[in-house]
């Protein structure tokens, strides 16, 4: 008896602190730098004291893995690699968000109110200043073709952008590339034959390009390199002039979230206007709707940019590209296209991956 | 008595209402099954394309088939109800080429699909899908292995649609309805016109007023306006006979009371006792007849008032007619006559009736026999069983009257002609009420004899009566 009572009042004594509080932890799983978003969370916290928020940033890749992890689900899945999330969405993942914010969400943002694109960020190219003592910087993709082209020898091994194997975002980023013009595949051989560097994401290109290892990027997330540009300044962001492509975040509700009220709230507060406000005041990630006034609002980038931006489609179709065998058909093309110029027998290259 | 009970127009409404709702009822259920049955069709034929577009995609490489998932398929799956989508593109051996989520195509199916493209609903994840699947044909350079493809997708659009289909059905069946109330309202105000328009006018008829109706009545009205019209008819027919008859009976009255007053006047101016004496034989002798005639007059009024009292039993005509026969055959005023019995049938013959007018019946038919035939004639009574009626007649071999007389001779106060008896002229009139309330015809002939014969046709007692 004396043993029990002993163990009983142990146990009132660690759960009191916890009571006290009362405090609801909130597992966010994302796949967003933390600086970049730190002002957004800090919003959050402030205004939602009494949740503790657990924010952990991956790869699109390992937090696409996470979702599937049946002994401890996150409660938040936020990831920019959006043909995985709306796989995961597909596959019955997310649970639905029934609020005001939801409803009133644009509908070319959302899918079945329960996956949700909540920035609004532009695809860029990004060189260093160096480039602009050699050769006119590029404005737009058949300029970046045309100098692989012609300077091939001047940039070798000094180009950078996404490995399409090891990142999701970049994986879409070329699907979509490739969809709209059939002359992006000369632009991958031409890539290839300047022995383009394939990096895993946005920041290893930029560290980089502030290196002087590289001297030009393509298809870098706008947001963070916007961010770098402005404490580097041998930096230039670039925002492609014929076509530019926008990524947007995506966030939903894990279907078996420990703690579904909390991921509620922090849904809503994302999409709500003081959400938004904080994104297109406080982080370069661009806020969708249109009523938030600031530096990074979608609507500001269109005045600048104009009519030339092209949202990923936050719809079905994106499911195609996470469908293995056509991105096994993709990733041996690219194999194909960016070995072609450098190494003179396709069919060699060509062979093995099918 | 008139007991109201409701109005005709509840009486169309429920009726309305109720076959409206069980037409609607009806109406409904199929409505909802032919929504859900477009619902299904539109959306289906949504998975069909979504097939053939990724069918369009499959090719062959090295013997192996290759698809590039088309993302327009997907589009079309999720339709615009952002449905969550399946697709599965399976080789010969049933292995997954390319597919998304983890649902299992049954060998049973794929059996199923090899010969025709089939459908069918199926739980998954707790969300019902539906599927398509289908069977592609190949033409590659090293294989004609078929592939199947199957694609699927949740079904939240065909639920939507289904809903939608089925409220404007409903919508229009309440429109419908609410029109059809409205149009009956109206036409049961125009098709009860005629029926207020009669009502009107029997208002406004005075208490006395027996004339035919003036009025204009569709079909279905006539009868009862004819029923009225005959009502009408009746009552001013037995309000005629009741005038005449008051007439006639103070006319028959006045007479003898006339001659009572003439004699005794003419007794008092004498002295001689002799001639009070005779004055008062003629006094007493009209009094008798006076008194007769208050008599007969009072069983008129009691025949065709006591319509109501119905106090009938079962007789045997025989022994009352051979009763009645004996009876008046001792009474003095049928001394002179020859009153007799012919054979009667030997088994009794039971009617049913009143015993007291009969009596008064066959008293009538003797006495006027009696009055109206020279004394010595012979009377004669009998009976003879028809097949339907039971015959009672009594005939005399007196004068007669001549045919045209004989229609009207059962009318009151009329004598046949002949002034020169001391008769009422009310015996055959009475005999006439009598035979009407046992729903029995008489008839007056010429017996063979050449006097009158009076056969009078009683229905039988029926099997049911006699019980």
């Amino acid at each position: 008896m004396p043993i029990r009572r002993v163990a009983l009042v142990w146990l009132l004594g660690a759960l009191t602190p916890s009571l006290a509080w009362a405090d609801t932890p909130l597992v966010v799983e994302a796949a967003l730098d933390r600086v970049v978003a730190a002002p957004l969370l800090d919003a959050f916290e402030e205004a939602h004291p009494h949740i503790q928020l657990n924010f952990r940033d991956h790869s699109t890749l390992e937090v696409d893995a996470r979702v599937a992890d049946e002994e401890s689900p996150p409660d938040v899945v936020i990831s920019s690699a959006m043909p995985w999330q709306m796989a995961r969405v597909n596959e019955g993942y997310a649970q639905r968000l029934e609020s005001p914010e939801a409803r009133a969400w644009p509908e070319w943002a959302k899918w079945r109110d329960e996956v949700f694109g909540f920035t609004f960020e532009p695809i860029v190219m990004a060189y260093r200043l160096d480039l602009s003592r050699h050769m006119m910087p590029p404005n737009t993709h058949a300029d970046l073709h045309a100098l692989l082209t012609q300077h091939r020898e001047t940039l070798r091994g000094k180009v950078t952008t996404y490995s399409p194997l090891s990142s999701g975002v970049g994986y879409s980023l070329f699907q979509q590339d490739a969809r709209y013009t059939p002359r992006f595949w000369d632009l991958v051989a031409a890539m290839g034959a300047a022995d383009t560097h394939l990096e895993a994401n946005t920041r290893a290109m930029l560290k980089g390009l502030s290196a002087g290892r590289y001297w030009l990027g393509y298809n870098l997330l706008g947001s963070y390199a916007m961010v770098w540009a402005q404490s580097h300044p041998e930096v230039i962001v670039q925002v492609p002039q014929d076509y530019s492509l926008v990524m947007m975040r995506m966030a939903f509700i894990h279907r078996d979230a420990p703690h579904p009220a909390a991921a509620r709230e922090f849904l809503d507060f994302l999409l709500s206007q003081e959400g938004q406000r904080v994104i297109a005041g406080e982080t370069p990630l661009f806020s969708v709707r249109p009523d938030v006034i600031g530096p990074y609002t979608a609507q500001r980038l269109r005045d600048q940019v104009g009519q030339r931006l092209y949202p990923i489609p936050l719809n079905a179709s994106l499911l195609a590209f996470v469908d293995p065998s056509r991105r096994a058909a993709f990733l041996s093309r690219w194999q194909r296209e960016f070995n072609r110029l450098s190494n003179p027998e396709p069919a060699q290259g060509a062979a093995p991956t099918e | 008595m008139i007991e109201v009970e409701g109005t005709l127009k509840s009486r169309l409404a429920i009726w309305l209402l109720a076959t409206v709702s069980a037409l609607g009822v009806l109406l409904l259920v199929e409505a909802y099954f032919s929504s859900q049955h477009a619902a299904e069709r539109a959306y289906d034929s949504q998975l069909e394309a979504a097939a053939l577009t990724i069918a369009e995609a499959v090719q062959w490489e090295a013997g192996q088939p290759v698809v590039k998932i088309p993302s327009a398929a997907l589009q079309i799956l999720a339709t615009r109800h952002q449905e969550r989508v399946f697709y599965a593109v399976l080789d010969a051996d049933g292995q997954r080429v390319s597919g998304n989520l983890d649902l299992d195509i049954a060998p049973e199916w794929r059996r199923r699909a090899s010969s025709q493209p089939i459908w069918m609903n199926e739980a998954y994840q707790g969300t019902q899908w539906r599927l398509y699947g289908r069977e592609l044909d190949s033409a590659g350079w090293e294989t004609q292995d078929p592939v199947q493809i199957w694609v699927g997708h949740t079904m939240t659009g065909r639920e939507a649609l289904t809903e939608v289909l089925f409220e404007q059905a409903v919508t229009r069946f309440v429109i419908m309805v609410l029109l059809a109330g409205i149009l009956m309202l109206l036409a049961m105000r125009v098709a009860l016109a005629p029926l207020r328009r009669l009502r009107q006018q029997l208002r406004r008829r005075d208490a006395d007023d027996m004339r035919p109706l003036d009025t204009r009545v569709p079909e279905e009205m006539r009868e009862m306006a004819e029923t009225l019209d005959s009502l009408f008819t009746r009552q001013r027919q037995g309000r005629e006979a009741l005038l005449r008859f008051t007439a006639d009976a103070s006319h028959q009255l006045k007479t003898p009371l006339a001659g009572l007053q003439t004699t005794s006047e003419l007794a008092l101016k004498r002295d001689s006792p002799d001639a009070w004496r005779q004055a008062l034989v003629e006094v007493h002798g009209s009094a008798e007849r006076t008194s007769r005639l208050a008599s007969q007059l009072l069983s008129m009024a009691r025949l065709r008032h006591a319509v109501e009292a119905n106090a009938t039993s079962r007789i045997d005509a025989l022994a009352l007619l051979h009763e009645t026969a004996f009876d008046w055959a001792q009474r003095d005023a049928a001394q002179a006559h020859d009153i007799g019995l012919a054979p009667l049938p030997a088994s009794p013959q039971y009617i049913q009736g009143e015993v007291w007018a009969l009596r008064e019946l066959l008293g009538n038919l003797i006495d006027n026999a009696l009055r109206y035939t020279p004394p010595g004639s012979v009377i004669t009574l009998g009976a003879v069983c028809h097949a339907q009626t039971l015959e009672l007649y009594i005939e005399d071999d007196g004068p007669g009257v001549s045919p045209d007389v004989m229609a009207h001779l059962h009318h009151p106060f009329e004598r046949g002609d002949r002034q020169d008896t001391e008769g009422s002229g009310l015996g055959l009139a009475i005999v006439d009420s009598i035979v009407r309330r046992h729903e029995a015809r008489m008839q007056v002939e010429s017996a063979e004899k050449g006097g009158l014969r009076v056969r009078l046709l009683f229905p039988y007692l029926t099997q049911h009566e006699e019980e």
